[in-house]
């Protein structure tokens, strides 16, 4: 594919015309199935400072869900609060820190993560082609909703303040971001390197994996590459901006080796919120400048979460 | 002269002997390799397979193994264990085409998936599972597991036996090339090991974490964690290593076990970018093994 500028590149994932109407009918579903939440105490990973939660509930299909939970240990009224999702391969952190900040904080494990895999685990590789060939048991199905029942799961305790939520992450949970920030309504997202957007450019602008995954597949398949198109329309991060509304920071590198910055420019143009901003790092791959970047993330929540009126 | 780290660690009396009892189990461990091929991950340069084979326990483990198409042998990269749960065929960022030069082996230590049973690890908890008793810590089957891939590695007659580079984000290369012969370069990034007491007492970064959240629950068994860890300080590895080495970090944290390695290592800081250090890295291997060029991925040419 010949290179143009990054900013300037057109996906060629068509946004479906019933993508609305899908993702309605799935929270339709979701709705209507209670969290069953539980939430105990983990003396060991707590600290003077910090209560951690070891956190279930229940999602769709029927799966149960994992995340840790960390609140300040001095704490009075409603807090703040701030969703982390995870990357694709690694496992979701302890957000001791922000909660040392005074925020309340889920880092949640959706399907497939460890802890949240003893009901469904196509592994790694394998999760991003799980039942490619059929939207409505395609792997990111259930994964989205796990995202955004954590947004529930938040937005249902008493000890936060439900309209003052953010959501972030990196690398997937970049993706993940654009994903809760359109199905739900947080007050503000910080979407970092994003992943899951323009899945079939992606697999054309880099031979990395995990994108790796669907050129590996079409490679063994190659007559489903209409059919996984088709259904990719459906998860692409890209096609979930016209739905977002909050103020959304993004975050990206112009060397991102792994999720191509033209990709997350083209995420970037589709989100509908006036109230957003792109930080490009020149000199940087999928780090997206995080060094960096860690406290204008901070700066942006402290604004949205903490001094909103 | 830049101010170097000072260290509690003390080197155990027994640390060769606790060592050679690993290399000895090992050697009287069968590797016992079933090599099944893999279609989906093999490319029309590469042909992958996925490999169990037997480490100390016994205990099977599981490796991706990607061998160019043509007639070798090739220059070998193999890529230990990290502290999570996931192993890719090639890791994540790294060109696939670079599976068109090299003999590429990706290992799942006990614990990670696809090695996962009858022992699934925990993110965090593997850190400190057994920390509480040095012959019975988990680390101490992980770096057996380590070697064991060296000696698989070795065991194919597609590897080129004069270039076969580990590398490793912790401490593993430098570990297993102290205890097993046949690695020829090493790239290391030491993160958790070297002088662990002292580090984890300055930080809430995990895993170093989980030692600080393990000795607030048993306060005391800081002695014997202490001792544990001790075991496993690359500083005392260093002595062992003579193969040429890239050694992620800084000279004033690194300093001592640098200079403690038989062949000056290549000492570099991290610039933050996963760009600016990946070209390098993958510059220096280059370089080290004689190739005339780099394989890149597309956004860093």
């Amino acid at each position: 594919m010949a290179r143009i500028a990054v900013e300037d590149f057109e996906t060629s994932m068509a946004r479906p015309e019933d993508f609305d109407a899908f993702w309605e009918d799935v929270l339709e579903t979701v709705d209507r199935i209670p969290l069953n939440p539980a939430v105990v105490r983990s003396p060991l990973r707590s600290t003077p400072d910090v209560d951690v939660f070891d956190v279930h509930f229940d999602s769709i299909d029927g799966v149960r869900i994992a995340g840790w939970y960390c609140l300040p240990a001095s704490r009075a009224g409603t807090l703040p609060s701030i969703l982390r999702v995870p990357g694709y391969i690694g496992e979701p952190q302890l957000p001791k820190q922000e909660a040392k900040g005074g925020y309340a904080v889920f880092s949640v494990a959706p399907r497939g993560k460890l802890r949240s895999n003893g009901q469904f685990n196509p592994g790694y590789p394998g999760l991003l082609t799980h039942n490619i060939v059929d939207r409505n048991t395609y792997s990111y199905r259930g994964f989205y909703i796990d995202a955004v029942r954590a947004f529930d799961f938040l937005a249902g305790r008493e000890e936060v303040d439900s309209e003052r939520i953010g959501v972030t992450g990196s690398s997937q949970g970049g993706g993940l971001t654009f994903v809760v920030a359109a199905l739900r309504d947080p007050r503000a997202g910080a979407a970092g390197a994003p992943y899951l957007c323009g899945f079939m450019d992606a697999i054309q602008l880099t031979h990395t994996y995990p994108y790796q995954e669907i050129r590996d597949y079409l490679r063994l398949y190659p007559e489903r590459e209409p059919v996984v198109r088709e259904t990719l329309a459906y998860f692409d991060g890209i096609h979930f901006g016209p739905r977002i509304s909050c103020p959304m920071i993004v975050n990206l590198g112009l060397q991102d080796n792994i999720c191509p910055p033209e990709t997350g420019y083209a995420a970037f143009r589709e989100i509908a919120s006036s109230d957003k901003r792109m930080y490009a790092y020149d000199g940087h791959a999928h780090d997206a400048g995080s060094v960096a970047h860690g406290s204008v993330i901070e700066a942006f929540f402290e604004k949205h979460l903490k001094n909103h009126a | 002269m830049s101010s170097r780290c000072m260290s509690t660690t003390v080197r155990p009396d027994d640390f060769d002997a606790y060592w050679n009892r690993v290399v000895n189990s090992l050697d009287a461990t069968p590797i016992a390799p079933e090599v099944e091929l893999m279609p989906i991950r093999s490319t029309d340069y590469s042909t992958t397979y996925g490999v169990r084979f037997t480490s100390i326990g016994p205990y099977r483990l599981f490796g991706y193994l990607s061998i160019p198409r043509g007639k070798g042998p090739f220059p070998t990269l193999l890529y230990f264990t990290r502290l999570q749960s996931v192993v890719e065929p090639l890791p994540q960022g790294d060109a696939s085409e670079k599976r068109r030069r090299f003999l590429v082996f990706a290992m799942a230590a006990r614990g990670q998936r696809n090695a996962d049973k009858p022992y699934a690890a925990s993110f965090p908890g593997l850190f400190v599972d057994g920390i509480e008793d040095h012959e019975g810590y988990v680390m101490r089957g992980i770096v057996a597991d380590c070697c064991r891939a060296v000696d698989y590695v070795l065991t194919r007659p597609e590897a080129d036996r004069g270039r076969i580079v580990g590398i490793g984000q912790n401490e593993m290369p430098l570990f297993s090339a102290a205890l097993r012969g046949g690695l020829t370069h090493l790239v290391a990034s030491p993160s958790f090991f070297h002088r662990t007491m002292d580090r984890a007492a300055g930080t809430e970064s995990y895993p170093l974490e989980e030692i600080n959240e393990y000795l607030r629950q048993y306060p005391d068994r800081r002695h014997a964690v202490a001792r544990t860890v001790s075991y496993f300080d690359p500083l005392f590895f260093a002595p062992r290593i003579t193969a040429p080495t890239l050694l992620w970090g800084s000279r004033e944290t690194l300093g001592a076990v640098a200079d403690a390695m038989q062949a000056a290592p290549q000492v570099r800081a991290s610039e933050h970018s996963r760009y600016k250090d990946g070209v390098y890295q993958e510059r220096w291997i280059a370089r080290h093994l004689g190739l005339r060029d780099v394989i890149l991925p597309a956004h860093w040419r």
